[in-house]
C-alpha cells in the first residue's frame, strides 16, 4: 500500500496542472482554447476524476487502519529555523479527499450544462480546477503555516470565482467584500500562529497543543495568553466558515455562478473553518474559555442564519443563509467537544447541500427561459411556483434534500445533527435549546422555500410581482446600502445586465424546462448520499466515529455504553423530530395551503420582520463603521501627506533654493542645466575634501 | 580564457557604460535600431552577471567574492574596489534583470530616442556599481551618477509637472546624499589611518557617541531614498511623471539602494548603533506600512496610488533589518528583491493601462476588463503578488519578517506584541486598497465616456512576455523560496551573527528589569521537526 501515500501529492498537483495547461493556454492562444471548449473541460474533469479514484484508494486504505501518513521536505529556512512543507494522510485527510474530490467531480459534471452558453466556459473551468487544488493541498496540511497558504489560496480562488461575472457591480462588488472579509479572520490566524510559534517554536499541529499545554501547565505563559493565542486562530474560522460576526460576505458571495455556491460556499472551502478546528482541536480542546467561544460562536451564528433565512427571497441567498447556519452547528459541536459529530454534519451537509445548490442552479436555469437573464428575476422565489410540473428531477432531489436538512430520518441530516444536539445537551442545555430552536426554524424556512419554488401555480408571468421586485431592487440602490459598498460614487441608479436582459426578453414567454442530463445527473448522484450516508453514523453502530475521532481519545460506542444512553436517544431524536415537524407544519399551513398569511403575521411583528429581512442590519452597521470609516480615515491620512508633510517640504524648497531667479531658470527647462551644476559642484566637494 | 581573475564585475559595470557612448554614432533617426542595440547590450551584460556569479561565486561563502582593487587616484586615497557578497549579489542580478526588462518596456518610445537609451544603458552600469562597489568615496559617487540620468529621464520623457517632480526628486536625494559624504568623510578621517575602504572602516573600533552621529547621517540619505516617512514626498511626485521604464526602474531598483545602503553602511559598519537605534527603525518601519497604505486607499491617481503602496512594502524591509534574527534580515533581503520584481511588474502595467486610456484617474476608468482581458488578468495577478498571496514571493518575504521580528529575542514581549499586531492591520489594509483598484478599473460595467473615445486594445506579445518574465520568478520563489534565499543566507547569518554581538548590551540592560517571560525553556525543546 505504500506507493499510494508515496504519490499522494499527485493529488492536488493533478487539478492544478489541468488548470495551467487550460490556463496557459487561455494566456497565450486564447482565441483556440476558447473554441475548443470541451476538450478543455474533459482534460479537467479527467484530472479531477484521477484525483477522486487516488483520494478512495487512499480512503479505502485508512480505513482498513493504515498508518497515519506524513512526509515532508524543507521549503525555507534561514539560519537556525526551519520550516517544513509536504502533506499527511490521516483519517481525517483522507475523509476530506473524499469529500472534496467527489463534490468537485460532481459540480465540474453539472457546469459543462450551467455554463453551456457562457463565454467565460473554460476559464471557469481553469479556476474550479485551481480551487480544487488549493482545496486539496488545505486538506492534507501538515502544519499551520501550509494551512495559512492554502487557506488564502482557496480564498483567492473565491475571490476570482464571486467575481467571474465580472460586468455585474454586485459580483464586482462582493468578490472584494469576500477577500477583505476573510483578510481581517487571517489577521487573526496569521497572529494567532505567530503566537503559538513564538511560544511553542513549531507550526506542527500535535507539537503545538502538547507544548502549549505543558507551557500552560507550568506556569510559563498564562492560560490567558493561550487562551487569546486559541481566539486569535480561531477568528480564521470565523471569517473562513461565515460566523458572527464576519459572515457578512457569504450571502454576497451568491453573486458567483452558482456551481461555485454549491462547491465553494457549501460544501467545502466554507467548511474549512470547521477542518481547521478539527485539526488544531487537541490545541483547543486544552483551553476551555476557547472552547465556550467557539460554542457560543457557533450557536449565535446558527441562529443568526436561520433568523434571516425565513425572510429572503432570493433562492440563493436564502440557501446561503441556510449554510451560514448549518456551518454555526458544527462549529458548536467543535465548541462542545462533539468533534466526530461535527465532522459527520460537516459530511452529510457537503452533500445534501451542494445538491441543494445544484438543485437552485437547475432552477434558475430553468427559470431563465421564462423570465430572462436577469438574476434579480430569475432567482426570486416569488416569480417561481408550481415548478414541479416542469421539472421534476430538479423537484425530487431538491424535496430530498429539504428533508435532509430539516432532519427527518432517515436522512443524512437527521443522523448528524441529532448527533450535535444530544452532544450539546451534555455539555449546556442553553446552547441546547438555541439549537434545538433552530432545527424547528430550519425545517420551516427550508420548506417554505420548496413550496415556494415547486408547488402552487408558476408566478413568473405574474407582472404585478415583477413590479414589486423592481422596486425593491431599484430602492435598495438608492439607499446605497448595497451590502459591500465600498464606494460612494455607487449612488448612480444603472440597468444592470441590460446585456442579458436584453436578449432574455425574447425568452420571456417560455415555459421553465428541465435542465440538461449533464445537470441532473449530479443531482440524482449526490441524492444517494444525501439520503442514506447519515447510515454511517448512526448511534446504533456508528461506523463513523469509530474511523473519526479526536486524537488521544477513545471511542465508546453507544451500543457498547448500553441501553442508557440508547434510550436517551430515543427522546433526544424524537424531541427534534417532533420541532422539525412543527416547522414543516407551520410551512405547509402557510405556503402550501394558504390557510395562514404570512404577510399578516409580519404586519404583526414589524420589528422582528425587519431585523429579518434587513439580515439585522448588520450589513449597514459595518457599512458606517469600517468601510466610510475607514475611507475618511485613509482620506485624512492622504490630507496630512500632502499638506502638511509635503507643504513643509516646498515650503523650504520655495524659500531656499527656488526663489527668484533659480525659479524662473528651472522653468526655462534649463533644469537640467541646474542639476549638472548640482553634480559638479558635489564632486568638487569630494575632491576637494579629499586632497585636504 | 575567462578565470577567476577576470575583472568580472568590472567589466560587468563598465560594459554598458562604455556600449552607450556609441550610440551617438549610430545612423538611425527613428530609434528603431537603437532601442535593439541598448536590448542586446541589456541581455548581453545581464547574461554576463549571471554567468559571472554562477561560475565564479561560491553561494556557501559569506564574505566579500569577485573582489578587485585597484588605485585610481592615489593622492585621494580613491581605489576602484568592487566585489560582491550575499547582500549585493542578489541586487545587482535584480538590476541586470529589471533594467533590460525596462529597455524592451520602453520599445514605443519615440521620443529623443538616442539621449533615452543612453540614459538606460548608464543607468544600467550606475545602479550596479551602487551595489558592487567597496569603497566610500566610489559609492558616494555612484550613488550621484546614477541620480544624473534618472533626472533627465524624468524630466524630459515625464508627464505634464514633470520638470516639478524632477527637480523635487534631485534636490531630495543630492541633499540627502551630502549627508552620506559628510558621514564617509568622518569614518575616513576617524582614528589615524585614512581609509574609504568598506572593509577597513567596518573594522574601526568608533566610540558609541560617534557612531550614533554617523548613523543619523546615514539614515536620513537612506531614508529619503527607501523611503521612510517622512522623506518620502519626492517619490508620489516622481512616480506620478514618470514614464513606465523610468518606473520600473525607480520602484526596482532604487528604491532597494535605500535598504542595501542601510545594510551595507548603517547596520554592518555601525553595529553598535545599530542596536541602539534598531527600535525606531521598527517603529518607523511600522507607520511605513500603516500610512502609506492608507495615504494609497485615499489617492485617485492610478500611479501614485501604487507609489505609496511601494512605500507601505518598505517598511517590511526596515523592521526585517532591525528583527536581528536571521530570519528577519533574510525576509528584509527577500523584500527588496520580490517587490523589485513585483513593483516592477505593477508599474509596468499602470503605465500599458495609460498608454489606452490615457487617464491615470480611477474615476474616469471602470469597467474595461471586457475589452482588455490580458492586461486585467495580469494585473490581477500583479495585485494578487504585491499583497502578499501565498505561491508569490511577496508573501514569503512578509511571512519571514512577521515570524523574524516576532521570535526575535532583542525586543521585549510587549514591544513585539504592539508592533507585530499594527505590522499585521497592513496585511488586512493592502488588499482593501489593491483590489478596489482593481475593481474601479477592470470591474462593473463598462464606464461609456472613456470607451466612447478611447480604443482600448489588449495586451500586445511584448507586453504580455515582460509581465511572463517578472511572474516567473516572483511565483517560483513564492513556492520554493530556498530557490533565492540559499544563495545569500550564508552572508545574512554572518552579519546577524555580527549584530547579535552588539544585543547583549542590550539584553544585559533589560534583564534589571523583572525578568522578560521567556516561554520556550530549553527543557521543552523538542528536536525541529524538519
Amino acid at each position: 500500500m505504500e506507493p499510494i501515500y508515496q504519490y499522494a501529492w499527485l493529488i492536488p498537483v493533478l487539478p492544478l496542472a489541468g488548470a495551467m495547461i487550460v490556463g496557459l493556454g487561455l494566456v497565450s492562444f486564447n482565441k483556440d482554447t476558447n473554441r475548443l471548449r470541451q476538450a478543455n473541460s474533459i482534460l479537467i474533469v479527467s484530472l479531477l476524476g484521477a484525483a477522486m479514484t487516488f483520494s478512495f484508494a487512499l480512503f479505502w486504505s485508512q480505513l482498513q487502519g493504515h498508518e497515519p501518513y506524513t512526509r515532508l521536505f524543507e521549503w525555507a529556512s534561514a539560519g537556525d529555523f526551519h520550516l517544513s512543507m509536504g502533506y499527511v494522510v490521516d483519517p481525517l485527510a483522507s475523509l476530506m479527499l473524499v469529500i472534496v474530490t467527489t463534490v468537485a467531480f460532481l459540480v465540474m459534471i453539472y457546469t459543462d450544462g450551467y455554463m453551456a452558453h457562457d463565454p467565460g466556459y473554460v476559464r471557469f473551468y481553469a479556476y474550479l480546477s485551481l480551487f480544487s487544488s488549493s482545496m486539496l493541498g488545505l486538506v492534507i496540511s501538515p502544519n499551520l503555516v501550509q494551512v495559512y497558504i492554502f487557506w488564502e489560496l482557496v480564498g483567492m480562488c473565491s475571490y476570482l470565482l464571486i467575481g467571474f461575472w465580472f460586468n455585474r457591480k454586485a459580483a464586482a462588488d462582493a468578490c472584494q467584500k469576500a477577500f477583505v472579509t476573510n483578510r481581517v479572520g487571517d489577521f487573526g490566524l496569521l497572529l494567532g500562529i505567530l503566537g503559538l510559534y513564538w511560544a511553542t517554536r513549531s507550526f506542527d499541529f500535535e507539537v503545538v497543543a502538547t507544548r502549549l499545554q505543558d507551557l500552560v501547565a507550568s506556569g510559563a505563559i498564562p492560560g490567558a495568553l493561550a487562551a487569546l493565542f486559541a481566539i486569535l486562530v480561531f477568528l480564521g474560522p470565523v471569517a473562513k466558515s461565515a460566523q458572527f460576526p464576519l459572515h457578512v460576505w457569504l450571502p454576497d458571495a451568491m453573486e458567483g455562478p452558482t456551481p461555485i455556491s454549491a462547491l465553494i460556499h457549501a460544501a467545502t472551502m466554507v467548511a474549512a473553518g470547521v477542518f481547521l478546528i478539527a485539526r488544531m482541536f487537541p490545541m483547543f480542546e486544552a483551553i476551555p474559555s476557547a472552547m465556550t467561544v467557539i460554542s457560543w460562536t457557533g450557536a449565535f451564528t446558527a441562529f443568526l442564519g436561520a433568523s434571516i433565512a425565513i425572510t429572503q427571497n432570493d433562492i440563493k441567498k436564502g440557501l446561503a443563509y441556510s449554510t451560514m447556519s448549518q456551518l454555526g452547528y458544527m462549529v458548536m459541536a467543535m465548541g462542545v467537544g462533539a468533534y466526530s459529530a461535527g465532522l459527520f454534519h460537516l459530511m452529510t451537509h457537503a452533500f445534501f447541500k451542494a445538491m441543494l445548490f445544484l438543485g437552485s442552479g437547475s432552477v434558475i436555469h430553468g427559470m431563465e427561459s421564462a423570465v430572462g437573464h436577469d438574476a434579480a428575476y430569475a432567482q426570486d422565489m416569488r416569480m417561481m411556483g408550481g415548478l414541479r410540473k416542469y421539472m421534476p428531477l430538479t423537484a425530487f432531489t431538491f424535496l430530498v434534500g429539504t428533508l435532509a436538512i430539516s432532519g427527518i430520518p432517515p436522512f443524512a441530516g437527521f443522523w448528524s445533527k441529532d448527533e450535535i444536539l444530544g452532544a450539546t445537551f451534555a455539555a449546556n442545555p442553553v446552547l441546547w435549546i438555541i439549537g434545538y430552536l433552530t432545527a424547528g426554524i430550519t425545517a420551516f424556512y427550508m420548506f417554505r422555500m420548496y413550496f415556494m419554488t415547486f408547488e402552487g401555480k408558476f408566478r413568473g408571468n405574474d407582472t404585478a410581482v415583477k413590479q414589486t421586485i423592481r422596486n425593491e431592487q431599484l430602492q435598495s440602490m438608492g439607499l446605497a446600502f448595497g451590502p459591500g459598498a465600498m464606494d460612494p460614487r455607487e449612488l448612480t441608479i444603472e440597468p444592470t445586465h441590460e446585456e442579458e436582459s436584453a436578449y432574455g426578453e425574447d425568452h420571456s414567454s417560455h415555459d421553465p424546462h428541465e435542465s440538461p442530463l449533464s445537470m441532473t445527473l449530479p443531482l440524482l448522484i449526490l441524492a444517494v448520499p444525501s439520503t442514506l450516508i447519515g447510515l454511517v453514523g448512526t448511534p446504533f453502530h456508528n461506523y463513523f466515529e469509530a474511523f473519526i475521532h479526536a486524537p488521544g481519545e477513545t471511542v465508546q460506542l453507544a451500543a457498547e455504553a448500553g441501553q442508557e444512553t440508547l434510550s436517551e436517544f430515543y427522546v433526544m431524536a424524537g424531541s427534534s423530530v417532533g420541532i422539525s415537524l412543527i416547522g414543516i407544519s407551520i410551512a405547509i399551513l402557510m405556503y402550501l395551503q394558504q390557510k395562514i398569511d404570512p404577510s399578516a403575521i409580519a404586519a404583526k411583528i414589524p420589528f422582528f420582520y425587519r431585523l429579518s429581512k434587513n439580515k439585522w442590519y448588520i450589513d449597514e452597521i459595518y457599512d458606517e463603521l469600517f468601510v466610510k470609516g475607514s475611507r475618511r480615515l485613509a482620506r485624512q491620512v492622504l490630507e496630512v501627506d500632502s499638506k502638511v508633510v509635503d507643504g513643509v517640504v516646498n515650503l523650504a524648497g520655495l524659500a531656499t533654493l527656488l526663489t527668484g531667479e533659480g525659479l524662473k531658470y528651472l522653468e526655462n527647462g534649463r533644469a537640467q542645466f541646474y542639476a549638472l551644476i548640482i553634480f559638479v559642484a558635489v564632486l568638487g566637494l569630494v575632491i576637494f575634501s579629499g586632497v585636504t | 580564457m575567462l578565470t577567476a581573475d577576470f575583472p568580472w564585475l568590472t567589466t560587468i559595470i563598465l560594459f554598458p557604460i562604455a556600449a552607450s557612448f556609441l550610440i551617438p554614432l549610430i545612423p538611425d533617426k527613428e530609434g528603431k535600431t537603437v532601442r535593439w542595440y541598448a536590448l542586446v547590450v541589456g541581455l548581453l551584460d545581464f547574461a554576463l552577471i549571471v554567468y559571472a556569479f554562477y561560475t565564479q561565486y561560491d553561494f556557501a561563502n559569506p564574505d566579500l567574492q569577485l573582489v578587485e582593487s585597484y588605485a585610481w587616484v592615489p593622492q585621494l586615497d580613491l581605489n576602484w574596489s568592487v566585489g560582491a557578497d550575499g547582500l549585493s549579489m542578489p541586487l545587482i542580478i535584480l538590476t541586470g534583470f529589471i533594467t533590460t526588462l525596462a529597455i524592451l518596456a520602453a520599445w514605443p518610445v519615440t521620443l529623443k530616442p538616442k539621449l533615452f537609451y543612453f540614459l538606460m544603458l548608464v543607468m544600467f552600469g550606475g545602479q550596479i556599481a551602487v551595489f558592487a562597489v567597496q569603497d566610500m568615496l566610489l559609492f558616494f559617487l555612484s550613488w550621484e551618477l546614477e541620480l544624473v540620468p534618472i533626472y533627465f529621464l524624468l524630466s524630459i520623457w515625464g508627464g505634464k509637472k514633470r520638470l516639478y517632480a524632477a527637480t523635487k526628486f534631485i534636490l531630495y536625494t543630492a541633499g540627502g546624499s551630502l549627508f552620506i559624504l559628510v558621514a564617509a568623510l568622518a569614518m575616513a578621517f576617524y582614528g589615524g589611518e585614512v581609509t574609504f575602504d568598506f572593509r577597513s572602516l567596518a573594522a574601526k573600533d568608533y566610540p558609541l557617541i560617534f557612531q550614533l552621529w554617523i548613523y543619523t547621517a546615514f539614515l536620513i540619505a537612506y531614508a529619503v531614498k527607501l523611503p521612510i516617512i517622512p522623506l518620502h514626498t519626492w517619490l508620489p511626485d516622481a512616480h506620478g511623471e514618470a514614464t513606465a521604464p523610468v518606473h520600473m526602474l525607480l520602484a526596482g531598483i532604487l528604491l532597494k539602494m535605500g535598504g542595501y545602503a542601510l545594510i551595507r553602511m548603517n547596520a554592518e559598519m555601525l553595529p553598535a548603533a545599530h542596536a541602539t537605534v534598531a527600535p525606531a527603525l521598527v517603529v518607523l518601519g511600522v507607520v511605513n506600512i500603516i500610512y502609506a497604505a492608507l495615504t494609497s486607499f485615499a489617492q485617485r491617481n492610478l500611479k501614485r496610488k501604487i507609489a505609496y503602496s511601494s512605500i507601505s512594502h518598505m517598511g517590511f524591509v526596515l523592521i526585517g533589518i532591525a528583527s536581528f534574527t536571521d530570519l528577519g534580515l533574510s525576509g528584509a533581503v527577500l523584500q527588496m528583491v520580490s517587490h523589485g520584481l513585483i513593483g516592477a511588474s505593477l508599474f509596468f502595467l499602470v503605465g500599458a493601462t495609460y498608454d489606452r486610456t490615457h487617464t491615470l484617474m480611477l474615476d474616469e476608468m471602470g469597467g474595461v476588463g471586457k475589452q482588455m482581458p490580458k492586461i486585467f488578468s495580469m494585473f490581477t495577478a500583479c495585485s494578487l503578488a504585491s499583497l502578499a498571496m501565498p505561491g508569490m514571493s511577496g508573501f514569503v518575504a512578509e511571512l519571514m519578517v512577521f515570524v523574524g521580528f516576532a521570535t526575535s529575542d532583542a525586543y521585549s514581549l510587549t514591544f513585539r506584541v504592539i508592533i507585530v499586531c499594527l505590522a499585521a492591520i497592513g496585511v488586512v489594509l493592502t488588499p482593501i486598497y489593491l483590489l478596489s483598484m482593481l475593481r474601479e478599473i477592470f470591474y462593473g460595467p463598462e464606464n461609456k465616456e472613456l470607451t466612447s473615445h478611447e480604443v482600448l486594445v489588449d495586451a500586445e506579445p511584448r507586453e504580455v512576455f515582460i509581465i511572463a518574465s517578472l511572474l516567473i520568478p516572483i511565483i517560483g520563489i513564492g513556492f520554493y523560496p530556498k530557490l533565492l534565499t540559499q544563495i545569500y543566507d550564508a552572508k545574512t547569518i554572518q552579519l546577524t551573527a555580527r549584530l547579535r554581538g552588539q544585543v547583549p548590551t542590550l539584553a544585559l540592560q533589560q534583564n534589571q528589569k523583572p525578568v522578560a517571560m521567556q516561554p520556550f525553556s530549553e527543557s521543552v525543546q523538542a528536536p525541529e521537526i524538519r
